[in-house]
């Protein structure tokens, strides 16, 4: 089980909160989820759970705020009337009846280290991770063929870092929101280049670890966690810090 | 962390028994209707107190059912245990019968059977009024205070002659019933994890209360916390259950966020924010803050000046810095989005670090002027100055709290700041360069090079600062030598170079001063004094030492400085007359 760490940057960020997810207010730092998404953009399979073992904050916390417009208004789905062809009312949303403004307290200039390993998932546990709707895969052979013979945890590691090192990614990595795209750098050896984090250390609260879809795969549980901040470092390693939900 | 600083302030208030416990909500009764053991109306108790021209309710700790005391549905279905607005108690409008109705209703939910003859009076009081109108006709008649009662707004309750109790809900029966109430939780609540305090397995809040008193805000109250469309929610989870907040920390967060919006000394109103804040432990800081940005009181203006004076003193005597100085301050700026409320900034930092920040402020604003303006501004102040038409609707929205933000955080001042004040300088003809806004743009330059150091760059100074570097700064300073020889030559003349040329000068220098050298000629020809004359020479050869030709144009940065040598010039003119 290896470690890896990821340096990532970018000018505006934003780690909604859970209970200020409309009008948005950052949390102060990346949380573990973000942190996770940005590993698996760069590479994920069933096979593989990444999990964040640590943050480290390089620049100082800074805020800003802004209004920006957004939709408020969930796509519809078409009605039985529709779906026959009868012609009437269009399917769509019109955005501008439906804009809104809102403002947000982002994050500005983050640049953060995060570190993280993934689990290698064995055929039972990944059960949940596959699809069963037929349409998904190729053959009948496909989708019982749980196992790959070619896949291990080594291939995958391997596969991780080629991607990592050359900056590939399945999807533009993020931070917190889709429009806040961040770049990413693999770290190589974050023993011979420690990180220069802040020097701040308090107390940042209760933050959203995960959800844990586990548990339900529909309706998720979220899970918090209380995040201390320690000269600029937040542990966020499962195994060592509690975890509730 | 907002809510969790929030839930702490409530701790602390509660601590003392200033904010009402759980259950209970700080609120104002008008009226109490004494009734007799069978619901028969006597008699009506006025409980107002006139507070200058007003007439304001008397304040009890009033029971708190839900959240439904804090929020008014148009539905007439949301009464509260035993007090209501007179519209709910008399059963006026056309949802009169569901108001009566619902009036019993919770009696009957959070009371229930009961042998306590004062809650017996009261619901055969609803009851017979539900029956029959005319029974409220005694009160809703009354000579002095029945139309009052007909408008459907005073808040009133109840009190009944057989019992000891002053009003109704002071009476054993409603307060155990309260208690159980917490104790207990409602067995159709969701379960799960606070998100403020962490706490497992609590009953989670579906719907927050609402926050009064916000500027801009409905006056029925907006939220914080509120998913009030689809597409806010998240993982088919409706509600605030897509941020589970446990109801005991949602009530006592709602109550101290209220609390301090409704206390004149913890809140202040900055162009569209409103600002509260509070230390986690009780501190002078605190207390003082508001005068630090509020527009002094007209009663007692000096009220604002003296603690500002003490914050500078704070250096030398030690206050907000060495008895709590460590301890944790919390700023929050809000601003009224429709029905929620959106959060401007939020600031946390320790008391002394605020205090030498508010310090630098001030330090910032310092500049000569005359002796009626006022010694330290507020915010209110500064942001009308560069406003339209000096109104406060005016100041651009979002400004204010970036403004403010920056002061707090000790950063440089936003650049649109920058431009609104040049805006209003150049299309005011009248006043142009006013004392503040001076001050705001000294304050501004002197903040950028702070942070973004230029070794071309000398700070601004005080008062007139004849060696000053600046190309812009002199320019100013010779078209307030200019205007004043003008003056000098015209006395009483209507439209100075001031009011035609002050906006090409400061933009493009190049296009007018030539024109305005050659017309000085005719003016200084024109001046009797023939000492004025050859001081009024030298002055300009001093300034022109200093330049070499006109530029074609200024930027933003000069603009500003071009106006404080204007202004420094000018009242250099003032100051030398009176020595005179």
């Amino acid at each position: 089980m290896h470690n890896w760490c990821l340096e990532v940057w970018g000018d505006y960020a934003c780690f909604t909160r859970p209970e200020m997810k409309v009008e948005r207010v950052s949390y102060d730092v990346i949380t573990p989820s973000a942190a996770r998404a940005i590993f698996e953009s760069i590479l994920w399979k069933p096979a593989i759970r990444w999990n964040i073992t640590k943050i480290e904050v390089l620049n100082p916390i800074k805020w800003i705020s802004v209004r920006r417009n957004e939709v408020g208004k969930v796509m519809p789905i078409p009605t039985a009337k529709q779906m026959t062809g009868a012609l009437g009312a269009p399917m769509g949303i019109f955005i501008e009846d439906e804009r809104q403004q809102r403002a947000g307290l982002f994050l500005r200039d983050v640049r953060y280290r995060i570190h993280g390993y993934f689990d290698f998932l064995s055929p039972q546990q990944r059960k949940n991770n596959r699809s069963m709707h037929p349409v998904v895969w190729a053959d009948k052979y496909e989708s019982n063929d749980v196992l790959r013979l070619d896949e291990t945890e080594a291939k995958y590691a391997a596969m991780f870092e080629r991607r990592a090192k050359k900056g590939q990614c399945f999807h533009r990595p993020y931070l917190g929101c889709r429009e806040f795209a961040c770049d990413f750098r693999l770290i190589k050896n974050p023993d011979k280049e420690p990180a220069k984090t802040i020097s701040d250390t308090r107390d940042l609260g209760f933050m959203l670890y995960d959800m844990d879809f586990e548990r339900d795969e529909r309706e998720p549980i979220p899970l918090f966690f209380r995040a201390q901040m320690d000269k600029g470092v937040v542990n966020t390693d499962r195994r060592v810090v509690e975890v509730r939900g | 962390m907002i809510l969790l600083a929030l839930k702490e302030y409530y701790d602390r208030k509660a601590a003392e028994g200033l904010i009402a416990q759980d259950g209970w909500i700080k609120g104002g009764i008008d009226f109490l209707i004494e009734l007799d053991y069978e619901g028969t109306p006597l008699n009506v108790i006025d409980l107002r107190e006139p507070v200058g021209r007003k007439k304001i309710p008397h304040p009890f700790d009033l029971p708190n059912i839900g959240n439904q005391a804090l929020k008014h549905s148009n539905s007439g279905k949301d009464a509260n245990l035993l007090w209501d607005n007179s519209g709910f108690v008399f059963g006026l409008g056309d949802k009169g019968n569901i108001r009566l109705q619902s009036m019993i209703e919770a009696i009957d939910k959070w009371i229930g059977q009961t042998t306590d003859i004062g809650v017996n009076a009261v619901r055969n009081f609803l009851q017979k009024g539900l029956e029959n109108r005319d029974h409220f006709n005694p009160v809703l008649n009354h000579s002095e205070y029945g139309e009052l009662f007909k408008e459907g707004k005073v808040k009133v309750s109840f009190r009944v002659l057989q019992t000891d109790y002053k009003i109704i809900f002071n009476s054993p029966t409603v307060v155990n019933a309260l208690k159980k109430m917490i104790n207990q939780n409602a067995p159709d609540s969701v379960v799960g994890t606070c998100l403020v305090t962490g706490e497992e397995k609590v009953a989670i809040e579906a719907t927050h209360p609402v926050t009064k008193g916000v500027w801009g805000a409905q006056t029925a109250g907006a939220c914080i916390v509120s998913f009030n469309k689809d597409a806010f929610n998240s993982y088919a989870k409706t509600q605030s259950y897509n941020a589970p907040i446990s109801k005991v920390v949602a009530s006592q967060y709602g109550k101290a966020l209220n609390a301090l919006l409704d206390s004149s000394r913890q809140c202040i109103h900055i162009g569209d924010a409103s600002t509260v804040f509070w230390s986690k432990k009780e501190s002078a800081f605190e207390s003082d803050f508001s005068f630090f940005f509020k527009e002094p009181e007209k009663d007692n203006p000096d009220a604002g000046t003296e603690r500002i004076k003490a914050l500078f003193d704070s250096v030398n005597t030690g206050s907000y810095m060495e008895d709590d100085g460590d301890d944790q301050f919390y700023i929050l700026g809000l601003a009224p989005n429709a029905a929620r409320i959106s959060i401007r900034f939020w600031q946390v930092g320790t008391i002394s670090e605020f205090a030498s920040r508010i310090r630098q402020y001030f330090d910032d604003f310092t500049i000569v002027k005359s002796q009626n303006e006022p010694e330290y501004y507020s915010i209110w102040r500064i942001l009308v100055n560069i406003a339209t038409q000096d109104k406060s609707e005016n100041i651009p929205p979002n400004l204010a709290g970036d403004f403010m933000r920056s002061i707090l955080n000790g950063t440089p001042y936003p650049t649109t700041l920058m431009q609104a004040v040049l805006r209003r300088i150049r299309s005011d003809t009248e006043k142009r360069v006013k004392p503040v806004r001076a001050a705001l743009i000294k304050a501004y330059l002197n903040r950028y090079y702070r942070f973004y150091p230029n070794k071309n760059y000398k700070e601004v100074r005080m008062e007139l600062d004849a060696s000053q570097t600046s190309v812009g700064y002199q320019l100013g300073r010779l078209f307030a030598a200019l205007e004043k020889i003008q003056e000098e030559a015209n006395p009483g003349i209507n439209a100075t170079i001031r009011e035609r040329f002050y906006g090409s000068a400061c933009a493009a220098p190049v296009t007018v001063y030539p024109n305005l050298l050659r017309l000085k000629n005719h003016h200084l020809a024109k001046i009797e004094n023939k000492g004025r004359v050859v001081n009024f020479e030298r002055l300009l050869g001093e300034i022109m030492g200093n330049l070499n030709g006109f530029p074609a144009h200024l930027n933003l940065h000069e603009q500003g400085l071009f106006a404080i040598g204007y202004y420094h010039q000018r009242q250099d003119f003032f100051a030398t007359k009176n020595n005179d």
